[in-house]
């Protein structure tokens, strides 16, 4: 499957909402903990071999469970599969904590449900669905999943 | 470097809603020939495959870091195009078979970046505390009605617009002025920020929400009205008045070619070779 490469890599260049030196393991049979630098630009988790400028790889945060597995260590389980389980060891308590929320917030679809529910209930305070004075109300991606349709309040 | 693939494929079959689909001309690399795709756009990503039922997926388009852009009417197609910023990255170049498809696709691949959607989940949550704090203990005294998109705003965005240059959101002086504004037709995403996102906790925001005003208090100080220079990633409003131009221009733009319109020859554009 063809990708973008030089511009994920441009991407990856960018100031991140995170990035630190972790251990990092691989979710195969054998894999071994290594350094790597961590950086999450966007919904993307990209991950380089420590001197290198090109990351080594670039991991979708969609679709995928991260869970705490010890006091510095967290996981992120890529498919529901237990091989695509990939583990990451922090230096702190605090860092293992703020990077699986870190995480957790870069998510494109739990973005998603945060706006579903501004939406929701700034219509329901004001009357006013606050999607409208942007144009964008009639977007899918911005829809209720409930199906329910916006209206008015009556004044 | 590695994309993994599969993690990207399965969130697309996911049961997360697919934010867009739909037969596009996609412009052969390094030619002017098109070929048609199915493309599927879900989140910050658009993935292309030659059928709609094909298991086989031909690539996928991280949307970070790209500026929509109309193109010249070619050959009876509506062509627009992604240009990523920066030396040595891509342009893609894409087609409508009609107006309201170059319209809608435009305006979907405009609001697909994680930087727009981070954005406005920001501006949102600003304007639910703020109708919290409104509808909270005395609602039925306190009418407070929330003003439309702003007469005070859509001329501020629009002095904005004015002074924007073709090729960035910059700020710039002040000028009232209704009718057309800078010929450019580049669409910008937001560049990424030079600084760390703002993780500065809601209670500091600034108050600058122009759009929530209390009919029967003051109008608010100075120093909380969305302020002509400002740095566009920090004000959504502003962003989206921007866009929402765009789209009031595509629209226009339609209306009259749709006046003037006249035959075109038709080339076969459609190259069915191998991509």
């Amino acid at each position: 499957m063809r990708f973008n490469e030089k511009e994920l890599i441009s991407l990856s260049r960018q100031p991140s909402e995170r990035a630190a030196e972790l251990g990092m393991r691989g979710p195969k049979k054998g894999d071994v903990v290594k350094r790597r630098l961590v950086k999450l630009v966007v919904n993307f988790l990209f991950y380089f071999r420590t001197d290198e400028e090109e990351p080594q790889g670039a991991l979708l945060l969609e679709q995928c469970r991260v869970e705490r597995e010890d006091s510095l260590a967290f996981s992120i389980t890529f498919l529901d599969e237990a091989e695509r389980k990939y583990l990451f060891e922090c230096d702190s308590q605090e860092q293992c904590q703020e990077w699986i929320d870190s995480i957790i917030k870069a998510s494109y679809e739990f973005m998603r449900k945060n706006l579903i529910f501004y939406r929701t209930e700034i219509h329901r305070l004001t009357g006013k669905d606050p999607l409208e004075q942007y144009g964008i109300e009639d977007e899918t991606r911005f829809q209720v999943t409930s199906g329910l349709h916006l209206m008015p309040k009556d004044i | 470097m590695k994309i993994h693939e599969k993690i990207l494929t399965h969130y697309l079959s996911c049961t997360s809603p697919i934010d867009k689909e739909g037969y596009l001309y996609k412009k052969k690399e390094r030619t002017s020939s098109y070929q048609r795709r199915w493309f599927v756009l879900k989140a910050n990503l658009l993935f292309y495959q030659e059928r709609p039922a094909d298991r086989h997926l031909l690539g996928v388009i991280v949307l970070e870091g790209c500026a929509v852009q109309r193109c010249e009417s070619e050959g009876g197609l509506f062509a627009f195009s992604m240009v990523f910023r920066g030396s040595g990255l891509k342009t893609y170049g894409l087609a409508a078979e009609d107006q309201l498809g170059q319209e809608s696709w435009v305006k979907a691949l405009l609001t697909a970046s994680h930087c727009y959607l981070s954005l406005l989940v920001r501006d949102l949550g600003k304007q639910y505390e703020e109708a919290k704090r409104q509808a909270g203990p005395a609602e039925s005294h306190q009418r407070t009605t929330v003003t439309g998109p702003g007469s005070m705003c859509l001329t501020q965005s629009m002095t904005y617009l004015n002074s924007c240059s073709s090729s960035f959101l910059m700020p710039g002086p002040a000028r009232r002025e209704g009718g057309s504004h800078s010929a450019s037709n580049v669409l910008q995403a937001p560049p990424i920020p030079s600084k760390v996102i703002n993780k500065r906790s809601p209670k500091h925001w600034p108050k600058r929400n122009a759009h929530v005003t209390p009919i029967n208090g003051p109008a608010p100080p100075y120093g909380e009205w969305p302020q002509v220079d400002f740095d566009p990633l920090e004000d959504f409003t502003k962003l989206h008045d921007y866009y929402g131009e765009e789209v009031k221009q595509l629209r226009a733009d339609w209306l009259r070619r749709r006046q003037e319109e006249e035959e075109h020859l038709e080339e076969d554009l459609i190259d069915l070779s191998e991509h």
